[in-house]
């Protein structure tokens, strides 16, 4: 397990400041409510925006929308966004997740029907993993898909299945052979495109702790899928979906869920007429300073082993186990110094943000591999030295 | 495209690791701690000139770069190696040279840049902790005097010092300065030598050596819980004691990075943000990452007879020399809030 010391070349400093002054004048601060990391507003007019931007879809084939950019590029980009509060939404998933994967085991025909829209900022996707009986086990899963002609017929439940209600595909690991003939669970799985309007799909809202409706259930009740939208090959979904989480989890949206509610007490605190920054204040920002320094450092390490063609997928694990920690920790630190008592609505950003940031900070640990999980992933990393064996 | 930044030399670093396998042996670190020297690990890298990299060669150094002289540091801290190589070279070394004071034989010290010695009246006067100061041929010292800022190497024959440990029974001398400005050597500070800058470099060492042993005591925690066995496997199968596992490892690459981007930084000539930050983020590391290794490591790695200790007790050390943790937390806190809210992503990406 290595984390490669690295640096930003002068054109990725370029980027990042041109997708700081975009954001600036596109979004100027005060005229829009910045959300929480990758929990931000869905909003299809400004993903169409960075779409035409060519911020969408970066590290994708130039011949299907893309722009054959770099994982360091996606990231620069990513990264800003977050921070910003930006309203990423829409484009998220499709972005992170189900491009790269179509681009990586679809076929000729799907990338060229998917992939554009995704680089546009107009597809979106939603994730299709986890079902009721199957989370950290996601194996056990039973929706299943039978063959009927030239196609699949199938049937299950999927759950957690953010913006489900109003995206228009998502990506469904289900399983094609009975354990019984495959003798073990992670064969006889695999990957489906399915249209979130297709006959048979029926979307339940779920409502989330701090009581937004975009947690979904996804019902598919003998919902057909033809031939030409099986993702790679039957039967290989376990794999696919694995090279699929290690996109989800090696990024900035790891560390950057509560990142502007530090930013915001740091405002407030300089703007309060009495000077509010005591030395309470110092040692938590230089606390936290220090963490979110390290973590993006370790961060743009992962994107350019991606690039030197490196998987990362242990460093992944282990990167947004501890960094998803720290998202909590850091906003439980800021809790235990303001003075103000978080309520509805609010009076302020910074109060809004403290809100929906401890109510929904349990899901960090959770969300793309739980904390439990992810330490038995990364502990298959650690091997015994020579000396050790 | 990688970037290109200088990296330390491959072979230095694996030459460096082979001496200090054999001559910083689990009994020579034992030995030291009741000797209070270790010459088998002070012969091997004196000899090979490793403890005065980064020194040119006109002035008596061995030439190279920081990087390749803390990376001899960081070898030193992984082997939890007894011996004054960043005092020698990184710090007392460095001093000498930047004042146009003769490069002292032998092993060499100096005072942290945050204790104030005072030139008044023709004497030298103050008190200072210093590592391995009995052991040394000079210390070395910033000084405050009627002049400004002044170097000053002193012999240890004409202080008062005495003979303390830190918490890893590495020497901690007590010394007294009481001695005429006559008996020392004396230079002026060149105009961009500071005592922040003094210290800096005495913080960047402690987060390297600190690096170094962080990452040898993870994989020590994976070696040993392989081997350990209860309930008829290996103690490394239960996921409770991978966890421990993980967060050693964590800690470690945490410690690593922040410690290869201090160190670039002030390779290039500034690193006042990176090395408040990566004192801050070691330290955290240190405090969790020894936890986890000791609580894998169960009854064993609490005794002497087991070389846990050799790391966890320098890691425990080392957060309180060259400027407390603590101190370096709240400063780098404080030029946060003065840099303002706008100011803060583009400083911790910076």
């Amino acid at each position: 397990m290595r984390f490669e010391l690295t640096e930003l070349t002068g054109t990725e400093r370029s980027l990042q400041n041109e997708v700081r002054a975009f954001l600036a004048a596109e979004l100027p601060r005060g005229s829009f409510t910045p959300g929480l990391g990758m929990n931000a507003a869905k909003d299809p007019a400004f993903s169409a925006k960075l779409g035409q931007r060519g911020w969408l879809g970066m590290a994708l084939p130039t011949r299907y929308g893309g722009h054959d950019r770099s994982a360091v590029d996606r990231l620069i980009v990513t990264e800003e966004l977050l921070r910003w509060g930006a309203p990423v939404g829409h484009h998220w998933v499709a972005d992170r997740q189900s491009g790269p994967v179509i681009a990586r085991f679809g076929t000729e025909e799907q990338k060229q029907r998917f992939l554009p829209g995704i680089c546009r900022g107009e597809l979106s996707f939603s994730i299709g993993m986890s079902e009721p009986d199957s989370g950290s086990d996601l194996a056990s899963l039973t929706t299943r898909a039978v063959r009927d002609g030239d196609g699949w017929v199938v049937v299950g439940r999927k759950i957690w299945t953010t913006w489900a209600n109003v995206n228009d595909w998502f990506v469904v690991l289900c399983r094609t052979s009975p354990v019984e003939e495959t003798g073990d669970k992670r064969l006889g799985l695999s990957q489906l495109l399915v249209d979130l309007h297709a006959p048979g799909v029926e979307v339940r809202p779920i409502p989330f702790i701090d009581g937004t409706a975009d947690f979904c259930e996804v019902l598919l009740d003998e919902v057909y899928v033809p031939d030409e939208l099986v993702l790679g090959q039957v039967g290989a979904g376990w794999t696919q979906n694995t090279s699929e989480l290690a996109f989800e989890r090696g990024g900035p949206d790891r560390w950057l869920s509560t990142y502007l509610v530090v930013e915001e007490l740091l405002r407030s605190a300089v703007d309060a007429p009495n000077g509010a920054a005591g030395p309470e204040l110092a040692d938590l920002l230089g606390s936290a300073v220090a963490s979110y320094w390290v973590l993006h450092h370790l961060t743009v390490s992962i994107a350019r082993a991606i690039d030197a063609g490196g998987s990362p997928s242990l460093e992944a694990s282990l990167m947004k186990e501890m960094a998803t920690r720290f998202e909590q920790d850091v906003l439980n630190a800021v809790l235990a110094l303001t003075d103000l008592e978080p309520g509805l609505p609010a009076r302020s950003l910074f109060e809004q943000l403290l809100v929906t940031a401890t109510l929904t900070a349990p899901s960090f640990t959770i969300r793309g591999g739980t904390t439990e999980i992810l330490r038995s992933v990364a502990a298959k990393g650690l091997q015994p030295s020579a000396r050790g064996r | 495209m990688t970037a290109p930044h200088a990296a330390a030399d491959p072979l230095l670093v694996e030459t460096v690791g082979r001496l200090l396998g054999a001559a910083a042996s689990f009994e020579a670190v034992e030995q030291a701690e009741a000797d209070g020297w270790c010459a088998p690990a002070w012969d091997a890298l004196a000899e090979a000139g490793f403890a005065w990299i980064s020194l040119p060669e006109s002035a008596g150094g061995s030439g190279g770069t920081l990087t390749d002289a803390l990376a001899v540091v960081r070898a030193v801290g992984a082997h939890a190696a007894p011996v004054p190589v960043a005092e020698t070279g990184v710090l007392a070394g460095w001093l000498a040279v930047a004042a146009g004071l003769a490069l002292p034989d032998g092993p060499a010290t100096v005072v942290p840049g945050d204790v104030i010695l005072r030139i008044e009246g023709g004497r030298l006067r103050g008190e200072a902790v210093v590592a391995w100061a009995a052991r040394a041929s000079r210390v070395l010292a910033l000084v405050d005097g009627p002049d400004g800022l002044s170097v000053v190497s002193a012999a240890p024959a004409v202080l008062d010092v005495t003979r303390r440990t830190n918490l890893a029974g590495e020497p901690r001398d007590l010394v007294r300065f009481d001695v005429a400005v006559s008996d020392v050597e004396l230079a002026p500070a060149p105009a961009d030598l500071d005592r922040d800058q003094l210290l800096r470099r005495g913080a960047l060492t402690r987060i390297v050596l600190s690096a170094g042993a962080l990452e040898a005591m993870s994989q020590l925690s994976v070696d040993y819980t392989h081997q350990r066995r209860q309930f008829g496997r290996p103690v490394a199968a239960f996921q409770a004691v991978q966890q421990h596992l993980v967060t050693a490892a964590q800690c470690a690459v945490r410690a690593s990075m922040a410690a290869d981007l201090a160190t670039r930084a002030v390779a290039a000539g500034d690193g006042a943000f990176e090395v408040a930050a990566a004192r801050v983020v070691v330290d955290e590391a240190a405090v969790l990452g020894t936890r986890a290794a000791h609580q894998a490591h169960g009854a064993m790695g609490v005794t002497r007879e087991y070389p846990l200790h050799h790391l966890s007790r320098r890691l425990w050390a080392w957060r309180h020399e060259h400027g407390p943790a603590a101190r370096w937390r709240r400063q780098l806190g404080a030029q946060v809030v003065a840099g303002g809210a706008d100011a803060l992503f583009p400083t911790l990406t910076g």
